[in-house]
């Protein structure tokens, strides 16, 4: 054992985790996964596995926020929601029916946006009359629809976790099955995929916008996040919320979703991860024969937009009527750069678990936050943030932990990691690369977007071997390189003053 | 180990069997393509944990899985929060977080910190009003260092007071923060409503228990919590049984009985209604939550069954196939959220809710909505239909109960704890399937009542569209008045 005082630890008279050689490779590289490529583009990753008779299917495609343009913001996540609307034979008594009456209501939508965009001139009796007959209009249109039919069809069939997810970089769709009915991933997902209806889309505009409130409006966290990345990021479309600036998800027309569906979603962008008790030759025969003839979509073109570099700290309030929060982000490259496995292990030395040095100094010792913790967001296909998030206890503030996470952060090339540290790190790595095997779904979800971000589903397995690598020089040198104060963009949540929210208050 | 061949026997009779038919072409009508698909039965028998008992009586469930060189120890003690005398309601209630954090006899709160986190151990313990439970897992190599270190945890905790501070500043710091998210608003207002100061209606521990905090109090609760009467273990994953069992019982020698003091469950009694309570807060974004008693137990009778499906086909666990989402989402655009609950255990009768959070010029709307969706169980009876989408489901996704050895300990354990039969998933599958629309009915006329709702909403008043009096008088709850 490498570690004297751990040694004196004594009592349970552990022996040492004999300073092993980390293996060079991570367990999950050497799964005997196959990866079937169709002529189109569509990539399958079938893993098979002992165990309980489910299997999980998870599909990514090469879509997200960040490929929306300007102005239709939260229209990737939108659409999310619309593929659970059914097709041109699932959720429809009448197809034809329905799609007559979409161009009418297309057109009530128009009207109603263009009276929403007046803004302070918008009539808001007019208004008022639009978004009734709207409504009044979709529910006509209902009487031809059988709501949720998909979700039914796979209630019935015992499907679990069934939901998506839309990222900034990526949109995926998953659920798994018992094994025997594997077969309906494939009839259900084929048409889905080719004849996407986007049927109820206004009535689902709006509960998108509900969404928002939820997670952002009503949501401390959420909105402090929102306003942090947009202030870091003000070219790149990271900045830009996924769910949507709140005028443009109620202004999002059925045309634009249907647009960033043909721009977005060929099958040639789309990875499927398949993992459970599965036979690998019946899953490829029917890969083949239900998403072959598919036709293959656009490239994936990916954003050109490059974040300039910072030129100074920024640094934005955000008032809610809640108690203080700090994000304070630093730009770092993709996750695809060099440097991504050390900044990964930097974030593990100072606040992951309640050894690390910032939790010790903040939580532990200097009673000044609750809690404080550190993650990359908000994606990993380009140059993205290293941010910190602490909330502090009152009457400590966040300046208090700000300068501990700058001093901290200074400490580093004073005091480089330890050896207890480093091997603590790689300890961690250790039980984790076995840890993240356990679930199917678990699997599929780390195959897929794995090959969908780097077009080689190993890399997620790697990049954690990589990791164990790192060496207290590596963790120095990059310290050194990305935490200057000129690329730092700390967020404030504030609680407005009596004054400013009578202020506000007058201006509703 | 043995196989649950019942289960199987059910399964086959129950899903639709016939050959696998050749490939057809590709076909248009994906309706018509999904009902010509015949699926081969699920051959499957699950795993059952072998049950032993150690020398000083605790049962221990054994469920070996060697595919990763992980273990995991779970842990349920039968004693509870609201077990304490109401004085260490809050100490137990902490006891959790003192035991993980606070150090041992032997060993200082950083040297098990150190020693967790180096060896990659995973250590977890709540405390809960009716039972206690936790895990300890990791790599199957560290199996003496995680047990060694998880029941010296357990049985000597130092209660050290420098963590005692640290533990004291973040309470008092999540007082401070209790109402900046609407749904800790919520939820916290329900709990006052339903249950004025019973334990079960507690969440947050007040300024002035914060002050009581002290050594002797932590370890009162935690030795009448977690002591050998009241423990039942679970062990999975990668192990051998034999040494196993050794270890643990070396670990047990010498701890002492549990110390008496703890008392029963105090009587629970929900609220009634009709009420209506408002919190006023400046959201664009109205909470609501509406409910009253269950009514029902756990039990192996038709009425308990009958209430799980019609909980399931009104909002909780069938998604977007439940009338809720169908009607106050799907159809209404009202809100992202909505669901329900008809809470029960086999020792008492829990809460039936339904809640969202809708848009606040909705509100009204959404209130009126929800009332009637409820009502709707009684009204509009549920069809076979209905009824065979639940049955389907539950007997169709039964194998997800039994993905890995972990969840499989877990049940059985859970089971045992609630004074279940072990085979009690097998009951409740047979159960679902006797299920009739008219039962379902019965349920809903019996133990629904959209006329003795307790409301209860959190939102900016001025923003709705109507006022909320519309059934019955409105009590105003200033967010400030919420006890805890």
């Amino acid at each position: 054992m490498r570690i004297a005082h751990l040694a004196a630890l004594a009592l349970l008279a552990a022996p040492a985790p004999a300073a092993r050689s980390h293996a060079q490779e991570s367990p999950g590289e050497r799964l005997p996964v196959v990866r079937h490529v169709l002529g189109n583009g569509m990539s399958f990753l079938l893993l098979r596995r002992d165990g309980a008779p489910t299997v999980s299917f998870v599909t990514h495609f090469r879509a997200g926020g960040v490929d929306e343009w300007t102005g239709i913001s939260g229209t990737a996540h939108l659409f999310e929601h619309m593929l659970f609307k059914g097709t041109r034979t699932i959720g429809t008594r009448d197809y034809a029916a329905e799609q007559a009456l979409f161009p009418q209501i297309d057109a009530v939508a128009d009207s109603f946006t263009a009276e929403f965009l007046k803004g302070a001139l918008t009539d808001s009796t007019e208004l008022k009359r639009l978004r009734g007959r709207l409504k009044q209009l979709e529910d006509s249109a209902r009487q031809h629809v059988v709501s949720n039919e998909f979700w039914r069809i796979l209630t019935e069939n015992g499907a679990q976790n069934l939901n998506a997810s839309t990222g900034n970089d990526l949109t995926n769709y998953f659920f798994s099955l018992p094994a025997n009915r594997a077969k309906l991933w494939f009839v259900l997902e084929s048409d889905r995929i080719r004849n996407p209806v986007l049927r109820e889309f206004y009535t689902e505009r709006d509960v998108v916008m509900e969404e928002r409130r939820l997670r952002v409006e009503t949501q401390p966290f959420g909105l402090l996040f929102e306003e942090f990345l947009q202030a870091a990021f003000r070219a790149h479309p990271y900045g830009r919320p996924v769910v949507g600036v709140a005028s443009e998800i109620q202004a999002v027309s059925r045309d634009a979703a249907r647009e960033y569906y043909r721009r977005y979603y060929g099958v040639n962008n789309a990875v499927v991860a398949i993992v459970g008790d599965i036979n690998v030759d019946s899953v490829k025969a029917w890969a083949t024969e239900y998403f072959g003839d598919v036709a293959t979509g656009e490239p994936h073109r990916p954003v050109v937009t490059r974040e300039p570099p910072q030129r100074g700290e920024r640094r934005i309030e955000v008032q809610f009527d809640a108690n203080p929060i700090v994000m304070i982000g630093y730009h770092i490259p993709s996750a695809n750069h060099a440097d991504a496995p050390t900044l990964a292990v930097l974030s593990q030395i100072l606040t992951a678990g309640r050894t690390s040095r910032l939790y010790q100094r903040l939580v532990i010792r200097d009673r000044v936050a609750t809690s404080i913790s550190s993650f990359m967001p908000p994606g990993a296909l380009y140059p993205r943030a290293f941010a910190f998030q602490g909330v502090p206890i009152a009457p400590h503030t966040t300046q208090e932990i700000e300068q501990a996470v700058y001093e901290e952060l200074d400490r580093i090339q004073r005091e480089p990691p330890t050896d207890y540290e480093l091997e603590r790190v790689r300890n961690q790595i250790d039980a984790s690369s076995y840890q993240r095997l356990q679930s199917n779904l678990g699997l599929a979800f780390q195959l897929s977007s794995s090959e969908a971000l780097w077009y080689d589903w190993r890399r997620t397995f790697r990049d954690q071997a990589t990791q164990a690598r790192v060496t207290a020089a590596d963790v120095q040198r990059v310290v050194r390189t990305y935490f200057d104060r000129t690329n730092r963009t700390v967020a404030t949540l504030v609680r407005p003053s009596q004054a400013e929210k009578a202020q506000k208050g007058g201006n509703d | 180990m043995q196989a649950r061949f019942m289960l199987v026997a059910l399964l086959v009779a129950a899903g639709p069997t016939g050959p696998v038919p050749a490939p057809a072409q590709q076909p248009t009508d994906t309706r018509r393509a999904i009902e010509s698909l015949r699926f081969p039965p699920l051959r499957f028998n699950p795993p059952l944990p072998k049950r032993v008992k150690l020398s000083n009586g605790v049962p221990v469930y054994l469920l070996v899985d060697k595919s990763l060189p992980l273990l995991q120890v779970t842990f349920v003690s039968k004693a509870g929060v609201a077990h304490l005398p109401d004085s260490m309601w809050s100490a137990g209630w902490q006891a959790d977080n003192m035991i993980r954090t606070g150090g041992t006899n032997q060993l200082s709160p950083d040297s098990v910190d150190k020693l967790l986190e180096f060896y990659a151990v995973q250590f977890q313990v709540n405390t809960e009003n009716e039972l206690s439970q936790g895990f300890v897992s990791g790599l199957s190599r560290y199996r003496d260092q995680m047990l060694d270190l998880a029941f010296d945890l357990l049985r000597n905790p130092r209660n050290d007071t420098s963590r005692i501070r640290v533990l004291a500043a973040q309470q008092e710091e999540n007082w401070r923060r209790r109402n900046d998210q609407p749904s800790s608003v919520l939820q916290r207002a329900w709990n006052q409503v339903m249950l004025d100061d019973h334990p079960l209606g507690r969440t947050l521990v007040r300024p002035e228990e914060i002050q009581g905090f002290a050594p002797q109090r932590f370890k009162w609760t935690e030795e009448r919590i977690f002591c050998p009467e009241n423990l039942l273990l679970g062990v999975s994953g990668d192990f051998d049984e034999r040494p196993l069992l050794a270890k643990l019982e070396s670990l047990f020698k010498g701890w002492a009985r549990c110390k008496s003091g703890l008392r029963q469950l105090p009587p629970v009694k929900f609220a009634d209604g009709p009420q209506t309570v408002l919190v006023e807060k400046d959201l664009n974004q109205t909470s609501i939550r509406m409910g009253h008693a269950g009514g029902l137990r756990v039990a192996n009778t038709p009425e308990y069954f009958a209430s799980t499906v019609a909980n399931f086909l009104l909002g909780g666990g069938s998604g977007f196939s439940s009338r809720l989402l169908q009607r106050v989402r799907s159809d209404s655009g009202f809100a992202y959220s909505v669901f329900s609950f008809w809470e029960a255990t086999p020792k008492r009768e829990g809460q039936f809710a339904a809640g969202a959070q809708v848009r606040a010029e909705k509100t009204v709307a959404a209130l009126r909505l929800i009332r009637q969706i409820v009502g709707s169980m009684a009204t509009e009876p549920v069809t076979a239909t209905d009824v065979r989408l639940a049955r389907d489901n539950r007997v169709n996704s039964f194998v997800f109960q039994f993905e890995n050895a972990g969840q499989i300990v877990s049940q059985q354990l859970s089971f045992a704890v609630n004074g279940l039969p072990p085979n009690w998933f097998d009951i409740y599958l047979q159960g679902i399937q006797k299920v009739t629309p008219e039962q379902v009915n019965g349920v809903s006329t019996r133990y629904l009542h959209p006329k003795r709702l307790v409301t209860v909403v959190v939102g900016k008043p001025s923003a709705f569209d109507g006022p909320l009096s519309e059934y019955g008088p409105v009590t105003m709850l200033p967010v400030d008045s919420i006890r805890r």
